[in-house]
């Protein structure tokens, strides 16, 4: 289980006999450690790196005239960054994740964002999922058929085009010059979004690369399960093309779909930031661009535990499926 | 991509401190014509939209408030003892007049008659004490009542604030504005948030930077039209102004030029230029370095094609200014000689100085408004056609502020307080002054400045302030090629909006929407 997600989304996967020296009850619980310590890892450098960018909390968001070392010792920045780092993490286990440079417990700044981006890319995701896989399959039944070649096109330019282009795109055509739907997203009294049309642009906008991503993904790992003996049996036994999809090919296929789709859930929340910020979508992106700006490094770590454990848990569920799935042929 | 910095950044810096003023009457604000026309008409929800981030949500009342959207939730439900006019730059607010001493060190505030809280408590001395020795306990507490020590904040009475300043101040009034929130004495720190204000509207929600203000019917500064306030936070002004366009917000404050000129097509949008709100000054160290040399700097000015600039990096949405700032100011020194494009003469003082032409020097700027950059890039570049090389610079914010702010020799800054030539006098010129952006000393500066600051007599100060602007028109290290609108978008439906610059623009209390 060296590789990451990304490293074999786009690849077969490798064959052979994989955990082989774990019994098997505890591989669940080896992959959760290994996945919580490289998720404490990228926390620790995600600290450290704020930490080396010029300028710091007390400067980005202090006024003009007051004194800076008064407001660096209040903010407790003229502690050393590994003082800092450690009294951050003793806070982590009580679920603490430590206070604004303005003042504010940093679990009240993204108690509504985090499960906001959650909701949105839960969305698109599901989106995504449904979208790809009906695609990719429906390509990969008549290989090179008119259906296959406009798929193919079509999912290599949506990869192509940036989150931006596609909601300023969308923001376009169904909102300001048609007024379908609200070019913005507002909140009501208890944080919830006012209306669910609010949330069809920025989940398109984030699925639509994702769509294009994975169906070439679907659609590659259908083609390399066909061209093995058992699918060609089959082929040959006489069964419907979609049964043969369906029962024989698509199961081989699933564990390269599943870590496409992890990928994906890292790549959309990445996407969050700028799609949220374009929507004026109160998800964690928004929290966490202001953050960097302002040096805020509570903020962008704690932002950054709540997505990367968003992460990690995909990450893990598709470790899961491929180990089960590989482990089952072994 | 989208410049998330530029859109805001205006707002911990701007409400530094400002000086100057006098007592006005309580009706002196500036708003827009009423387009309906006719008497205001009562009732209807305002939907606001502002710019903030969601990190950066500030609560306090006497907080560094980042976010737009945080200051005017927070200025419509508290009272600050003065607030910005425009026939006088401050006018009463919870204080309805103002008196000093002979020796200006001395002043008494009275608070307006029937001022209560949105609990019906009536406001006492003992409230603004409180509050006032709050705000100069925080970080920035020195700095937004400068020459006002926590012990000289005292109560005379029930009714009467006294401040004693440790020099002579003939504008210290000015001080009160933007800043000055009033809560109850002893509001424990963690009710701070949603303790009770005095202003035209008291909170009925607030919830991730947006909230739902409901009208306040007792209030004691006049006749409030509307039902509520509802505002939203937004994080870019692109998305702010897409939600106008798409009728999801009535009014886009502070939406900026490029938002205008999107918004310009449109019949049913208005635009409301508020002149005079954003400097976006070009800084050349005086103290040391290449120029010190007074006809270096005065060369540089005479480069500077003033109405390209406005043109071009604020759209026109903007006016040329002359190298004094504080454009805004009642007192602004307007008939002083325009400074207009001079290459020749320019050339003949850098000659004259002997200032090295073979050298490329650096412009340092930041991103951290729009327009700042694009400025830098503009006057570079009408710098070379006199043979002056000089390239940009870019820094992060927080780079800049660490290394080139109050130190480079030629940099890019920018100020949102632009109603008084006094506050940066103070602030930014005098010798020593904290945030001494170009290192000026000047005697004949000083002596004008000191001048104004105590004498009483307003024709004797008028002199002197005329005096002081002549010199630092003359030779200080600002270029200040011109001046920004503040810009907000509206619907045709909504009705006397505030035009005046900088915070001017949260006053709110005045308007009315047209059915």
């Amino acid at each position: 289980m060296s590789e990451t997600a990304a490293d074999t989304a786009s690849a077969p996967l490798p064959s052979g006999p994989r955990l082989s020296t774990l019994t098997r009850p505890l591989r669940p619980l080896a992959l959760l450690l290994r996945r919580a310590a490289i998720l404490l890892l990228l926390l620790v450098a995600v600290f450290l790196a704020v930490d080396l960018l010029p300028g710091d909390a007390a400067t980005a968001t202090g006024e003009r005239g007051e004194s800076v070392e008064e407001r660096r010792r209040l903010l407790g920045l003229d502690q050393p960054v590994w003082q800092r780092l450690w009294e951050w993490l003793s806070g982590l286990p009580h679920g603490d994740l430590g206070t604004s440079a303005r003042g504010e417990p940093v679990t009240d700044l993204l108690a509504t964002p985090f499960p906001n981006t959650l909701l949105l890319s839960g969305l698109a995701l599901a989106l995504t999922v449904a979208v790809a896989l009906v695609l990719g399959c429906r390509a990969a039944l008549r290989r090179g058929g008119p259906f296959d070649r406009v798929v193919s096109l079509t999912s290599t330019m949506a990869i192509a085009l940036p989150e931006f282009v596609i909601s300023v795109g969308l923001l376009l055509t169904l909102s300001l010059w048609t007024g379908w739907l609200p070019a913005t997203t507002m909140t009501g009294a208890d944080g919830s979004i006012t209306s669910w049309s609010m949330l069809v642009m920025p989940v398109l906008a984030l699925a639509i690369p994702q769509i294009g991503w994975n169906t070439r993904i679907v659609r590659a790992a259908l083609a390399d399960q066909a061209a093995l003996p058992h699918v060609a049996a089959a082929h040959l036994d006489g069964l419907a093309p979609t049964r043969v999809l369906l029962r024989h090919t698509l199961p081989g296929a699933l564990p390269t779909i599943a870590t496409g789709l992890a990928t994906s859930t890292g790549m959309l929340l990445g996407g969050a930031v700028v799609v949220e910020s374009l929507f004026n979508y109160p998800g964690v992106g928004t929290v966490l661009s202001g953050a960097i700006a302002n040096r805020d490094t509570p903020v962008i770590v704690g932002a950054a535990a709540c997505t990367g454990a968003a992460v990690t848990l995909v990450i893990l569920l598709a470790d899961l499926t491929r180990a089960r799935a590989v482990g089952g042929r072994s | 991509m989208l410049g998330r910095r530029e859109l805001i950044g205006v707002g911990g810096v701007a409400t530094a401190v400002l000086l100057a003023g006098c007592t006005g009457d309580a009706n002196d604000g500036a708003t827009s014509p009423q387009p309906g026309g006719g008497e205001p008409q009562k009732g209807g929800i305002l939907r606001v939209g502002a710019l903030g981030r969601a990190s950066a949500v500030t609560r306090d009342p006497h907080g560094t408030q980042g976010n737009e959207s945080d200051y005017l939730i927070l200025a419509l439900v508290h009272d600050t003892l003065t607030v910005p006019g425009a026939i006088h730059n401050t006018v009463p607010r919870l204080a309805s007049d103002w008196t000093s001493s002979e020796d200006l060190r001395t002043w008494h505030f009275t608070i307006s008659e029937g001022a209560t809280f949105h609990d019906g408590t009536p406001v006492t001395a003992e409230d603004v004490v409180w509050s006032l020795r709050r705000l100069r306990d925080t970080p920035a507490g020195a700095a937004r009542l400068p020459g006002i020590t926590r012990e000289n904040i005292t109560a005379d009475g029930e009714r009467t604030v006294v401040l004693v300043s440790d020099y002579p101040n003939a504008e210290l009034p000015l001080l009160t504005r933007l800043t000055t929130f009033v809560l109850r004495k002893d509001t424990p720190e963690d009710q701070i948030a949603s303790a009770p204000g005095t202003g035209p509207f008291r909170l009925d929600w607030f919830r991730d930077g947006n909230a739902r203000l409901l009208r306040n019917d007792d209030w004691y500064g006049g006749e409030v039209h509307l039902d509520s306030i509802e505002v939203t936070m937004f994080e870019t002004a692109q998305a702010m102004t897409n939600a106008l366009l798409a009728g999801q917000i009535d009014l886009a404050s502070n939406a900026g030029a490029v938002a205008a000129r999107t918004a310009e097509a449109r019949q049913d949008i208005r635009v409301i230029r508020r002149p005079d709100d954003m400097a976006m000054p070009v800084v050349m160290r005086t103290a040391d370095g290449p120029f010190a040399d007074p006809r270096v700097r005065e060369a540089l000015k005479l480069v500077v094609d003033r109405e390209a600039m406005v043109e071009q990096v604020l759209s026109g949405y903007g006016s040329v200014a002359n190298d004094v700032l504080g454009t805004a100011d009642p007192n602004y020194a307007a008939d002083i000689r325009q400074r207009t494009r001079d290459l020749e003469r320019a050339g003949e003082l850098l000659a004259e100085s002997g200032f090295d032409l073979s050298r490329t020097y650096q412009l340092v700027t930041t991103e951290d408004i729009a327009g700042l950059a694009e400025a830098a890039t503009l006057f570079v570049n009408q710098a070379r056609e006199a043979d002056i090389r000089i390239e940009v610079v870019t820094q992060e914010s927080g780079a800049f502020y660490e290394s080139t702010w109050l130190q480079g020799d030629l940099y890019m800054t920018y100020w949102g307080t632009n109603d008084s030539v006094l506050f940066y006098a103070s602030k930014t010129m005098i010798t020593g002054s904290g945030q001494n952006e170009s290192g000026w000393s000047d005697e004949e500066f000083d002596a004008a400045y000191y001048r104004v600051m105590d004498t009483a007599d307003e024709a004797e100060r008028a002199t002197a302030l005329r005096d002081l602007q002549e010199i630092e028109h003359e030779r200080s290290g600002y270029l200040l090629w011109g001046m920004a609108d503040g810009i907000d978008l509206a619907t045709d439906k909504v009705n006397a909006l505030p035009e005046l610059p900088g915070y001017g623009r949260v006053q709110l209390e005045g308007v009315w929407l047209s059915r």
